[in-house]
């Protein structure tokens, strides 16, 4: 154990980020990540974005039997993990990644064949398929001492943790946040509270140690700044031309999802928050030629997020706002130190997946107000009920009383067996067409 | 009595009607206070209108069915929908026919929690009901009365047992699939009463001799649809000897409710007595535990998996189930539907052949 701990530490704070800066000092003169036409200059913080996940992933392999192992859900609140010393690995976050590296396929087969459905959730599929094969882009993941589940993003990662819970045969704890209609009622908010309650007793036991209230209070802190701060790095996208896309952000919410509540990920938005800002003043885009602002909603369409959003920048239109950033910076308002477990409830009972579709409409008109959008696209994904039931009532109303044109674009967010290209672009391109006939008409 | 005719006699009485939705709700509060419920499983078949269009096709036929019939008017008798908190889909369905338009009356929600039966989850589902009694006071003009509802939850105390010893002791009955399904199927919509009466008719027909000699199967799944299915098992030989569909067997609870005390406080208490349910979440091992002794105490020789396409809370089991089953070496068939209103040539094919394959492995030396 201490031999363990004596390692992670030194990868986490000693090889690690040598390991990085040797690598920034080999890439040192090259621009980091897409540039040039139809693109405007690359993000420079796109670089540090890197190192921070490379660190992550790097000392996630020596974690198991350092420290303790928490796997989390997205929307899990997460601070109460943070005092005990956890290490915490996101799953869906992972999932991205795989998907970005084109490895679902594989790893979705490999449980498809243990009798796991291709209609379920893709990170789900590769998740599991992951830990039935031992198969991901970052090296190794560590084994969980504990699982972390709340149900304020989907009922999917109940399901997905259970079997989870029953492969690594460790505890699971679940956040049980129901849904909201109109409002949460306050016996709601305080269900969910007394679980956050029993949720520290679990993750106490499992770490060995008690929370020290001073350290949460400091944890809630920062996940409300960082909340604070990934929401002004998403509103400078309201300047025109916006100085990133939308697609953009879907990379760069990895720290508030993953590193939430820790000195690291806020140190990360106020860099990149600066960055966007000077690229403001500058007047400098995201795209080259921003003709057209765009709303996405739903998950990002993770393996094909350079093909869109190439054909989109060629096209002079830009993705500025998304529901799905957004909904990290929407509810962090709502955490207050003096009052962690009250406040989480809260805050996470509250997230935008969690309410009603009255919610998500008003939603999605004030941030195509906010942001100038006057088109959206609907990702209908095949494996997220959860965020796709409802959509194709959402594009005509944001339509009849937003007067904004929508756009179905039917796939999935990490499996590309269930994306055809031609097609999704063909549709895409005839939904550009529709603005310019309006440019011409108006 | 069918559904119509049965709605028309309780409103001659005055009564209200609601119309429920999947899977667990506590039916015992709406017969306290008079409110006639009528469980709609999609219906089976082609969606009833255009409404179903609204949601996508990757999403289960039980939601995309229930909003086209709700829209279209097929519900219209009915005075409110009660939506529980069963899967994300439902959850969707009880935001958009509400409020993005197909069902204009009240609508009630009942919010089960999931996962564990710690003291924070009891305290809400005591809440929960409190809600909805409140609710269905504003349907009704009328308070809830305590007494009332300890009678009614002795009542369906009644009925669950009826219904339990039916199922549990299935060989002894003297009665075919599909008319012991037909039977317990009608609670979805009769008045408890009246499905009381029916049941104790059928139990009368539970012996001491076993009855049902053919190959007998387990079936898990979300719900008997097509019914055809057991028209299909009985022409290859089958019985169903253990039941764990969500619609039926998971809906009768492990032990009765306790006498005395707080009515609202035992019926909360019933919610955490139901067997395993991965609509309810639960620990997945337990789940499995409770299979395989269910399967073992029935004497079956094979399980049936019957799902919904698409129905993620019965997907995600899948692979425990298939687990679990060929390590205790039993034969498994696996059937996925989409609330079809018969069985396609193909699957009845495929029961016929697995009836037969279980039957020669359970006559073979």
């Amino acid at each position: 154990m201490i031999a363990r701990r004596v390692r992670y530490e030194i990868v986490s704070r000693a090889i690690g980020p040598m390991l990085v800066a040797m690598e920034r000092w080999r890439r040192r003169g090259r621009r980091s990540g897409r540039g040039g036409r139809p693109f405007g200059p690359p993000l420079e913080s796109t670089r540090m974005l890197k190192e921070l996940t490379t660190l992550h992933y790097l000392a996630g392999r020596f974690a198991d039997g350092a420290v303790p192992v928490a796997w989390v859900t997205a929307g899990f609140p997460v601070e109460v993990l943070r005092p005990l010393g956890f290490h915490t690995v996101y799953p869906e976050n992972h999932g991205a990644i795989c998907s970005v590296k084109r490895m679902v396929p594989e790893l979705s087969e490999a449980v498809e064949r243990e009798g796991y459905s291709r209609d379920l959730c893709g990170y789900a599929r590769a998740d599991l398929g992951s830990v039935a094969t031992g198969k991901t882009p970052v090296g190794r993941l560590p084994r969980p001492d504990l699982l972390c589940c709340c149900t304020n993003i989907c009922q999917t990662v109940l399901y997905w943790y259970r079997a989870l819970a029953a492969h690594f045969r460790v505890p699971l704890v679940i956040i049980d946040a129901p849904f909201v209609y109109g409002e949460a009622r306050p016996h709601l908010l305080a269900y969910v509270a007394d679980q956050l309650r029993e949720l520290t007793e679990t993750a106490e036991r499992v770490a060995g140690r008690k929370v020290d209230r001073a350290a949460l209070v400091e944890t809630t802190r920062l996940a409300r700044e960082g909340s604070r701060l990934w929401d002004e790095c998403l509103r400078a996208a309201c300047a025109r031309p916006s100085p990133w896309t939308g697609f953009d952000s879907f990379f760069h919410l990895a720290p508030i999802v993953a590193m939430r509540g820790t000195p690291e990920c806020n140190a990360y938005y106020r860099m990149l928050r600066d960055e966007l800002n000077d690229r403001v003043a500058r007047g400098v885009g995201g795209i080259a030629n921003e003709r057209v602002r765009l709303l996405w909603d739903n998950l990002p369409i993770w393996f094909n997020l350079r093909g869109l959003s190439t054909v989109l920048a060629e096209n002079g239109f830009n993705i500025v706002c998304t529901t799905y950033a957004n909904a990290w910076a929407e509810s962090g308002s709502m955490i207050d130190p003096a009052d962690p477990e009250g406040s989480a409830a809260r805050a996470y009972v509250n997230v935008l997946l969690n309410r009603d579709l009255p919610h998500k409409l008003s939603a999605m008109k004030r941030l195509c107000r906010e942001y100038g959008a006057t088109g959206a696209i609907f990702h209908s994904d095949r494996s997220c009920k959860p965020y796709s039931i409802g959509q194709i009532d959402l594009m005509g109303r944001l339509a009849s009383e937003g007067g904004v044109k929508g756009l179905l674009l039917e796939a999935d967010h990490a499996d590309p067996r269930s994306w055809s290209e031609a097609q999704a672009y063909n549709r895409l391109h005839a939904f550009m067409e529709l603005f310019d006939e309006r440019m011409v008409q108006g | 009595m069918m559904r119509d005719a049965t709605i028309a006699a309780r409103k001659k009485l005055g009564h209200k009607t609601v119309v429920v939705l999947p899977v667990h709700y506590p039916r015992e509060l709406f017969t306290a206070m008079d409110v006639h419920t009528v469980e709609l499983w999609g219906p089976p078949g082609p969606p009833r209108g255009p409404d179903a269009g609204r949601i996508q096709a990757y999403a289960c036929a039980v939601v995309r069915n229930a909003l086209a019939f709700l829209a279209s008017g097929g519900a219209d008798a009915a005075d409110a929908v009660l939506f529980p908190h069963t899967c994300d889909s439902i959850q969707g369905l009880a935001t958009l026919a509400p409020d993005f338009g197909g069902w204009g009356k009240p609508a009630l929600r009942f919010l089960h929690p999931k996962g564990g039966d710690g003291p924070a989850a009891r305290a809400f589902v005591r809440a929960e009901l409190s809600l909805l009694a409140d609710r269905l006071s504003e349907l009704t003009g009328r308070p809830l009365a305590l007494p009332r509802l300890a009678a009614a939850i002795g009542l369906h105390a009644r009925i669950d047992r009826l219904r339990g010893d039916l199922l549990s002791r299935r060989a002894f009955l003297n009665l075919g699939d599909r008319d012991l399904y037909r039977l317990l199927r009608r609670g979805e919509f009769l008045a408890p009463e009246d499905h009381l009466a029916e049941l104790a008719l059928a139990a009368r027909g539970l012996g001491e001799e076993r009855v049902q000699r053919g190959v007998p199967l387990m079936v898990t799944g979300y719900v008997p649809e097509p019914m055809t299915l057991f028209d299909s098992l009985a022409s290859a030989g089958a019985f169903v000897a253990a039941d764990d569909y969500a619609a039926v067997g998971r809906r009768v609870p492990l032990s009765p409710p306790a006498d005395g005390g707080d009515p609202l406080d035992t019926l909360a208490a019933k919610a955490f007595a139901m067997p395993p349910c991965p609509t309810r979440g639960g620990d997945q091992d337990v789940r499995m535990e409770y299979l395989e002794t269910l399967y073992r105490r029935s004497g079956s020789a094979g399980l049936i998996v019957h799902v919904q396409k698409f129905c993620e809370p019965e997907l995600f089991d899948v692979p425990a189930i298939r687990r679990r089953f060929a390590r205790i070496g039993a034969p498994l068939l696996y059937l996925e539907g989409e609330l079809e209103a018969s069985l396609s040539g193909q699957v009845v094919t495929r029961l016929e052949a697995f009836a037969e394959m279980v039957d020669a492995r359970r006559k073979a030396p």
